[in-house]
């Protein structure tokens, strides 16, 4: 008990003394760091961290640096609501980037944001039920609701001429609502889906879900899960069965720990869905020369593109909204985001920083896409066709 | 640094914490007062959870509902289904010895889980109830609400203690600790030995869905990744530990105390150098786990250990 008062005292002094000058600008960048996804995540902070050393290199933020203050969620919707709870209260952010998962992301804001009155801007979040939340326009999104990614898969799958699967997808809010909307899609547009299997994450051997599965000659097997976890066990086991020779991911498979468990030889013929900026988008090499210059790789892991420019939109919004009052920010938000507007891309932090000072309207067109935000605060997004190449994954094609 | 908002931090932790107090007010009942080593607590606090959310929620074509009840009618469902649930598992596996029910409890919690995320129709699975209302919610918006969602929960949590102080220093409480402590011959005094396991079984379950349904209003979202064993059944357990088994202002204690310090630990590594910056909230686990040994070290039955109920003899 000693311990928790000396504990208190010390987080009241630290809260005072902290790292950050007056000056400064705080923003809260909420990640699931620890817990499932956990794999996903130090590339994602390199690209925070990114578009915070770049603005603070270009002239800063407001009148001072933006400093970058994490909140953990673990994974969990407890951890969400108390990492959201120290953003919001604590720190007191006039902006929250994240959370990456749905789970933890909604339960942040209908706990923490929507009644503190803070704009939340989530980079990867897909469940959609985040369209219909009563947000007060404060929740926003900048990949396209898991019905769309779904969606686009199922052309992808009848584009390559495949007309007979067997599909598997994770029992979490990812799988389910990818895995649906694939399923009816891809059934309305003509395949035929000879097996259907949803399966739990954690397990050692999904060999009872694969014999299943085999039933009734699928030409190839639709992996909707995380690499890390059920979704590289799956292929891999598979594989080793011989099974399936031909897989079709989506984001979540899309990591390279898959090729490196498997092998890019046992994946020659299988390609992978994942949201992605449009094909010749500049924007997107840029950010990627600076990322490889600034952290030697990683720059085309998932979701960089994403995060990185969350993370710069946010800090746009609050320069935009020339202050830290959070009952402004939403409104600067669309304005930098949507068109009309000058184009500001990705690094560009001093010419945004000059229009906005000018007065005039600017429009961020990210790595990840252009970004103009529906009435729900979602987005239209693109999804690239991925194939293996070497030790990592090649581009081949965009749809929209 | 804000003071409002440092005031609102405090009033979020102390709503967690007041939920975790009903966990461990719960635990200590079933593990400190009659020794049912329960380790199935995120089962029963999934049921709570989501009964209290499927009684309130509107009506939605995605899962069961549409019945609109105010929130103490979700709640009092949620302590009646989990306790109704609690006296089936006790029914069957309450017999077992404590280290036996623990591994029948893990496995029960785990397929009560596994339901609510498979059968869809009833909980819309892992993509989660939205909407659920807090207490009095229609009238108050914003930060106020959680002002009123503090009192709501506390009040609560002082009804628990209460019943639970009363028990504790009741023939009944009584009873149940020479059961503990001697089943064989608490037996040999003429105590229904089954019969008392089981009724402590039902009532420590009935909390624990008391305490599932407030989370569930509290988040306004409910979804699997709320009913974490990791954080609903393990943290408790520690807390419980910490606090001091068999003393039911230990596991208030004990429970606000490691709540704290599991969520204040964030506000240090926050502060450590840039360079760490991938690494703080690893080295925050890392440090949680130091304190708790150092707590369970220092204080080996408990920053307040359990005393037995005063005796009076009638003149």
């Amino acid at each position: 008990m000693k311990k928790c008062i000396t504990l208190v005292a010390a987080a009241a002094f630290l809260g005072t003394s902290a790292l950050a000058h007056a000056a400064d600008t705080k923003i809260g960048v909420l990640m699931d760091i620890t817990g499932p996804i956990a794999n996903f995540i130090p590339p994602l902070q390199n690209a925070a961290n990114l578009a915070v050393k770049q603005v603070n290199e270009q002239g800063g933020l407001l009148d001072g640096n933006a400093v970058a203050v994490y909140g953990d969620t673990t994974g969990s919707s407890q951890g969400a609501v108390d990492a959201a709870q120290k953003l919001a209260n604590v720190e007191n952010v006039p902006i929250i980037m994240g959370a990456l998962m749905s789970g933890t992301t909604i339960a942040a804001a209908e706990a923490v944001s929507i009644p503190t009155g803070i704009v939340q801007i989530s980079p990867t979040a897909t469940s959609p039920a985040m369209t219909d939340l009563k947000d007060n326009d404060l929740v926003y999104r900048i990949v396209p609701s898991d019905n769309f990614q779904g969606e686009v898969l199922a052309k992808m799958v009848l584009d390559e001429g495949i007309k007979k699967v067997a599909v598997t997808y994770v029992n979490n809010d990812y799988g389910v609502g990818i895995g649906q909307t694939f399923m009816d899609a891809y059934k309305k547009a003509g395949g035929e889906i000879v097996a259907a299997v949803k399966h739990e994450e954690k397990k050692d051997s999904y060999r009872s879900e694969l014999a299943s599965l085999t039933k009734g000659g699928a030409e190839a097997l639709v992996v909707i899960a995380y690499a890390g976890d059920s979704g590289g066990k799956i292929v891999k086991q598979s594989i080793e069965g011989g099974l399936f020779t031909r897989f079709i991911g989506t984001d979540g498979l899309r990591d390279d720990l898959l090729i490196k468990d498997v092998g890019a030889d046992a994946l020659k013929t299988s390609f992978f869905s994942s949201p992605t900026s449009p094909a010749d988008n500049p924007a997107q090499k840029t950010l990627h020369d600076e990322f490889n210059a600034e952290f030697g790789e990683g720059a085309d892991k998932a979701f960089v593109d994403q995060t990185y420019d969350a993370t710069f939109l946010a800090m746009l919004a609050v320069e935009k909204a020339g202050s830290t009052d959070r009952a402004k920010i939403a409104a600067a938000l669309r304005d930098v985001a949507s068109a009309p507007g000058e184009k500001v891309g990705p690094g560009e932090w001093a010419k945004a920083k000059e229009l906005i000072k000018e007065g005039k309207d600017i429009d961020y067109d990210g790595a990840g896409g252009t970004y103009d935000f529906d009435a729900h605060g979602d987005v239209r997004g693109y999804v690239g066709k991925f194939v293996v190449d070497g030790d990592s994954y090649k581009q081949i094609e965009v749809m929209q | 640094m804000e003071w409002t908002g440092l005031f609102f931090y405090l009033v979020s932790i102390l709503i967690a914490g007041g939920i975790y107090a009903l966990l461990c007010l719960a635990l200590n009942i079933q593990w400190g007062m009659g020794g049912l080593f329960n380790a199935g607590i995120a089962g029963f606090f999934a049921i709570g959870a989501y009964t209290s959310a499927i009684l309130t929620t509107g009506e939605s074509s995605k899962h069961l509902g549409g019945f609109g009840l105010p929130v103490f009618a979700g709640l009092l469902g949620a302590a009646l289904l989990a306790g109704l649930m609690g006296w089936a598992v006790a029914k069957i596996c309450v017999r077992l010895k404590s280290d036996y029910l623990a591994m029948a409890s893990i496995g029960i919690a785990e397929i009560l889980r596994l339901v609510i995320v498979n059968e869809s129709w009833v909980t819309n699975g892992s993509l989660g109830l939205a909407g659920i209302p807090r207490p009095f919610g229609e009238y108050l918006a914003g930060r106020s609400a959680d002002l009123v969602f503090l009192a709501y929960v506390w009040t609560i949590v002082l009804i628990v203690y209460f019943v639970a102080m009363r028990l504790y220093d009741s023939p009944w409480g009584r009873s149940l600790r020479a059961i503990r402590d001697n089943e064989a011959s608490a037996a040999a005094a003429g105590k229904n030995i089954e019969k008392f396991r089981v009724q402590t079984f039902v009532i420590g379950c009935a909390v624990m869905g008391v305490a599932g349904g407030l989370s569930a209003h509290y988040f306004r979202f409910l979804s699997p990744s709320a009913t974490d064993p990791l954080l609903v059944t393990f943290l408790v357990w520690v807390m419980l530990m910490a606090g001091g088994s068999g003393n039911n202002r230990g596991a208030i204690v004990g429970a606000l105390g490691i709540w704290s310090l599991w969520s204040m630990t964030e506000i240090f590594t926050n502060r450590l150098p840039l360079e760490w910056i991938t690494r703080s909230s690893y080295i925050r686990m890392l440090l949680v786990g130091l304190l708790l040994q150092v707590v369970l070290q220092k204080f080996r039955s408990g920053v307040l250990p359990e005393k037995s109920p005063p005796l009076r003899f009638r003149k």
